[in-house]
């Protein structure tokens, strides 16, 4: 499910069969000439394969927004500004939450999570409408769905 | 000088856009009956929608392969390649057959003997949803209708898939 109006008000007929949540940790920033097209581009893979492993596990799981935050940030403040969300998720009968992100600095503060972290090593494409690319979306969506299965 | 030649420039420029763009919409109120009938992609696609899967007839088997595609989606905000998915094989008859991996019960994607307990059927991983070989729902499984079955048809030995459509309305 998406975190929109007709998934939503399909989620509400069928609350007890979603119990998993895809929340892809994004970071953001505009300083840095020459990293921004970096995260940028970072962000635009993420996005799609959140929504590629959403729609392989799309009866179980909900991919909501994304969590940004400012890539400069203290993580273990950002950690407690996550747990609002987590709070807020967990008045639903959430029981699995998965963060997928590219940045590895979440890395070391893995286990002050509010869920498990799901980091993937970046792959540079010139062209995400690549063979390439797709190839590693479909590759990438199959192992973390078989790792996020094992959890149920 | 120059700046105010150009902010002149600007303002008959917005002036013509909009024009323009009012123009453009009464025409598009006016037309619109017309474009519904005309547009192909508003029009409901009973054929000329297939695609080529890149699977030779031959190379059908009984047993269900998955095969992939892709499709341009129009929606009202975007254009976008979606990649569609089906399980391909050949029935008792010999007929071909097409279904839509999306477990009817909420759409997860459905495995070909993705459970090991239950070989020769589709397992759906999200709630043990199950289909038989022809797409049937199990009984006591969540999902309540047969898995959805694609339209084909086969041109110079390849196969083309066209819409999935719940079993029976096809
Ligand atoms: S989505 Fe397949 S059994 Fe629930």
């Amino acid at each position: 499910m998406q975190w929109q109006q007709d998934d939503i008000k399909k989620y509400v007929q069928a609350k007890e069969y979603i119990d998993t949540i895809i929340m892809p940790l994004q970071p953001f920033h505009l300083t840095k000439d020459e990293k921004i097209a970096q995260t940028s581009y970072e962000n635009e893979i993420l996005t799609i394969f959140s929504n590629e492993l959403e729609k392989e596990l799309s009866g179980r799981t909900m991919r909501i927004p994304s969590y940004t935050y400012v890539r400069s940030a203290d993580k273990e403040k950002e950690i407690e500004r996550m747990k609002t969300w987590v709070t807020d998720i967990q008045e639903q009968p959430f029981e699995h939450l998965f963060f997928p992100t590219f940045d590895m600095t979440w890395k070391k503060h893995e286990i002050n999570l509010p869920g498990n972290l799901i980091w993937l090593p970046v792959t540079q494409v010139e062209e995400i409408q690549s063979k390439e690319f797709k190839k590693w979306i479909h590759e990438n969506v199959l192992q973390v769905s078989e790792l996020i299965r094992s959890y149920w | 000088m120059s700046d105010k030649k150009k902010q002149v420039t600007r303002r008959q420029f917005l002036n013509y856009t909009l024009t323009g763009v009012g123009g453009f919409m009464a025409a598009g109120l006016l037309m619109s009956p017309l474009r519904m009938a005309i547009d192909p992609v508003l029009q409901p696609s009973g054929d000329g929608d297939y695609a080529n899967v890149g699977l030779a007839v031959d190379d059908i088997t009984k047993d269900p392969q998955p095969v992939e595609w892709e499709i341009e989606q129009v929606d009202a905000w975007y254009k976008s390649d979606v990649t569609q998915k089906a399980f391909v094989f050949k029935d008792d008859k010999d007929e071909i057959v097409a279904l839509s991996p999306k477990c009817t019960h909420l759409g997860c994607m459905v495995s070909w003997e993705g459970s090991e307990s239950h070989p020769d059927q589709f397992y759906c991983p999200c709630h043990d949803g199950r289909f038989t070989k022809d797409g049937t729902n199990i009984e006591g499984t969540p999902p309540t209708e047969p898995l959805h079955e694609y339209e084909h048809k086969v041109e110079d030995g390849m196969l083309f898939l066209g819409k999935a459509y719940p079993r029976g309305e096809a």
